[in-house]
């Protein structure tokens, strides 16, 4: 319970933005001639939010997150982190989690949440001391010596989130994270990730499919609609932190929920 | 009762074999002139010693020079043919057809060019063991997983960290394959090319004495092939084994979903 204050008090602290899209558009060449996946796009994440976007299958999700990384390029609008233009990978600025299988299987935990550091020649005993302590923050002291295939689906992705921070961005994206656990596995890296992100104070986009997921981890949840994708809601979830598994099964998260499902339901 | 390993059986059965080989022709079950027995084999061997070595050390010099250029252009080939759209579908077909041609045909041009000599020895293995290993180069590097090389663009990879920090260690366990059996490939292409035209080697041994009906001889040369190949396959087996420790060594106490479960225990944070 020693976290609420800290929680308290980042709210309380005037809010400055982590991320700003301003009016971004994408269209891409199709089959049949050139195709909009994503249409007017603007939106503002204050710093320390845990943002969650959900949305039909295709409707771009996915892109923007790209986008927000860096890896792709969007046709028109800016993308704004910590006040500068994103334009290319920044692992200082923006890290990644993906959905599954993006650990190396040749190295082990620890050379895998050293790898973004290794790119960038850091001494190796900071390499090892910032690795080990991500290690220990994702709760796998013990494991840095093991091999991906020699982990469990769910250790796996604490070992991409750990390397996702090793560098200390402030901005955490992560484009399904946890879509290829099983369900018990899926609900307890939900909750650890939580712990991590109360912990570590980043701000975090999440896409996922699983509306319970969105209404469980979010501040505030976006809605996007079927191609071409825009934001069509933006539902702040007002459930107290820290969160538990007993407010799923309140009237507020089933409500919630089901706020987003109508929307997702009647998008075109 | 405990079963024997199956280490245990294969040394039994290599045993029984060399069993086999010394009784047969002693019962007078085969001729001695189509199978000598394994001891008189040795015996020829031993006594023509300076001899299978000389010829040994020719095969042996012939064989190395052939991986080089097998490995080194297979490799080269294999990875700018793997890795260029471009090429790959211009070539790629191309390889592939020329892998299922029988090479030796053309032995008699590598003689005219390069002579009888250790040269179209070394030429023709060299082609020979070369396709495998350019062909598995390829497919190592087409078949790398592309979130692999997203994930390290969004940690920064520049192009040339990519290629060596990503591509080549991902490709490693197919290029090894296709290196194995290229290899095995060359001793055979160096072998064949000394029984068919030369004047030194094994090969040219074996099929010298094949023609004075020396069978002891013949098959000593034969051990001699024989114990070089297995020694080769034993060697790059325990190079794979070696590098590729990150596919192997999970055996031993696979991690179980049991850490996440715990933390299922854990209060609530925020």
């Amino acid at each position: 319970m020693a976290n609420v204050s800290n929680v308290t008090r980042l709210r309380e602290t005037p809010a400055h933005t982590a991320v700003e899209v301003s009016n971004l558009n994408h269209v891409y060449e199709g089959r049949e001639g050139k195709v909009a996946a994503l249409e007017d796009i603007s939106l503002t994440i204050e710093a320390g939010r845990f943002v969650v976007i959900v949305g039909p299958s295709g409707c771009g999700k996915t892109s923007l997150l790209m986008m927000l990384a860096g890896l792709r390029r969007q046709t028109s609008g800016t993308i704004l982190c910590a006040g500068r233009p994103i334009v290319d990978p920044d692992p200082e600025r923006v890290g990644v989690v993906f959905q599954e299988a993006s650990l190396f299987p040749w190295l082990s935990a620890l050379d895998n949440v050293e790898f973004p550091m290794a790119l960038r020649k850091a001494p190796k005993d900071e390499r090892r001391r910032r690795a080990d302590e991500m290690l220990n923050l994702v709760g796998l002291q013990g494991f840095g010596g093991r091999y991906p295939h020699e982990l469990s689906g769910g250790m796996k992705q604490r070992v991409s989130i750990a390397r996702g921070l090793v560098q200390d961005p402030p901005v955490l994206l992560m484009d399904e994270p946890f879509a290829a656990l099983d369900e018990q596995t899926r609900m307890t890296m939900g909750h650890e990730l939580l712990r991590i992100w109360s912990q570590t104070n980043k701000t975090v986009v999440f896409i996922t499919h699983s509306l319970t997921e969105a209404v469980y981890l979010a501040d505030e949840v976006l809605v996007m609609s079927a191609r071409p994708g825009r934001i069509i809601d933006r539902i702040p979830i007002t459930l107290p932190r820290p969160r538990n598994y007993e407010m799923m099964a309140s009237d507020v998260f089933g409500r919630l929920r089901d706020r987003i499902w109508q929307q997702i339901r009647t998008t075109p | 009762m405990k079963r024997p390993s199956p280490r245990a059986v294969r040394w039994m059965l290599i045993a029984a074999i060399l069993v086999v080989w010394e009784a047969l022709p002693r019962l007078g079950l085969v001729a001695e002139l189509l199978l000598p027995p394994l001891s008189k084999t040795l015996v020829a061997l031993v006594n023509a010693w300076p001899e299978y070595m000389s010829a040994l050390f020719v095969t042996l010099y012939e064989v190395i020079l052939a991986m080089l250029i097998a490995c080194g252009a297979g490799i080269l080939v294999g990875a700018l043919v793997g890795g260029i759209t471009l090429l790959r579908n211009v070539f790629l077909p191309v390889f592939s057809s020329l892998y299922a041609v029988p090479i030796v045909i053309l032995y008699p041009v590598f003689t005219a060019w390069f002579g009888i000599g250790s040269e179209s020895k070394v030429a023709f293995a060299g082609a020979y063991g070369f396709f495998p290993v350019m062909l598995s180069t390829a497919a190592g590097i087409r078949t790398i997983d592309e979130q692999l090389l997203l994930a390290a663009r969004s940690m920064g990879a520049t192009v040339p960290q990519q290629i060596t920090r990503v591509i080549i260690p991902a490709s490693i366990p197919t290029v090894l394959t296709g290196l194995r059996l290229g290899g095995a490939l060359t001793i055979i292409g160096v072998v064949v090319a000394e029984m068919l035209t030369s004047a030194a080697g094994i090969g040219y041994l074996v099929t010298s004495y094949r023609t004075i009906l020396d069978s002891p001889h013949v098959f000593a040369g034969v051990l001699m092939i024989l114990i070089l190949s297995v020694l080769f396959d034993t060697a790059a087996r325990a190079i794979e084994r070696r590098t590729l420790v990150w596919q192997t060594a999970g055996r031993r106490e696979r991690a179980s979903s049991k850490e996440d479960k715990a933390t299922l225990a854990m209060p609530a944070p925020a």
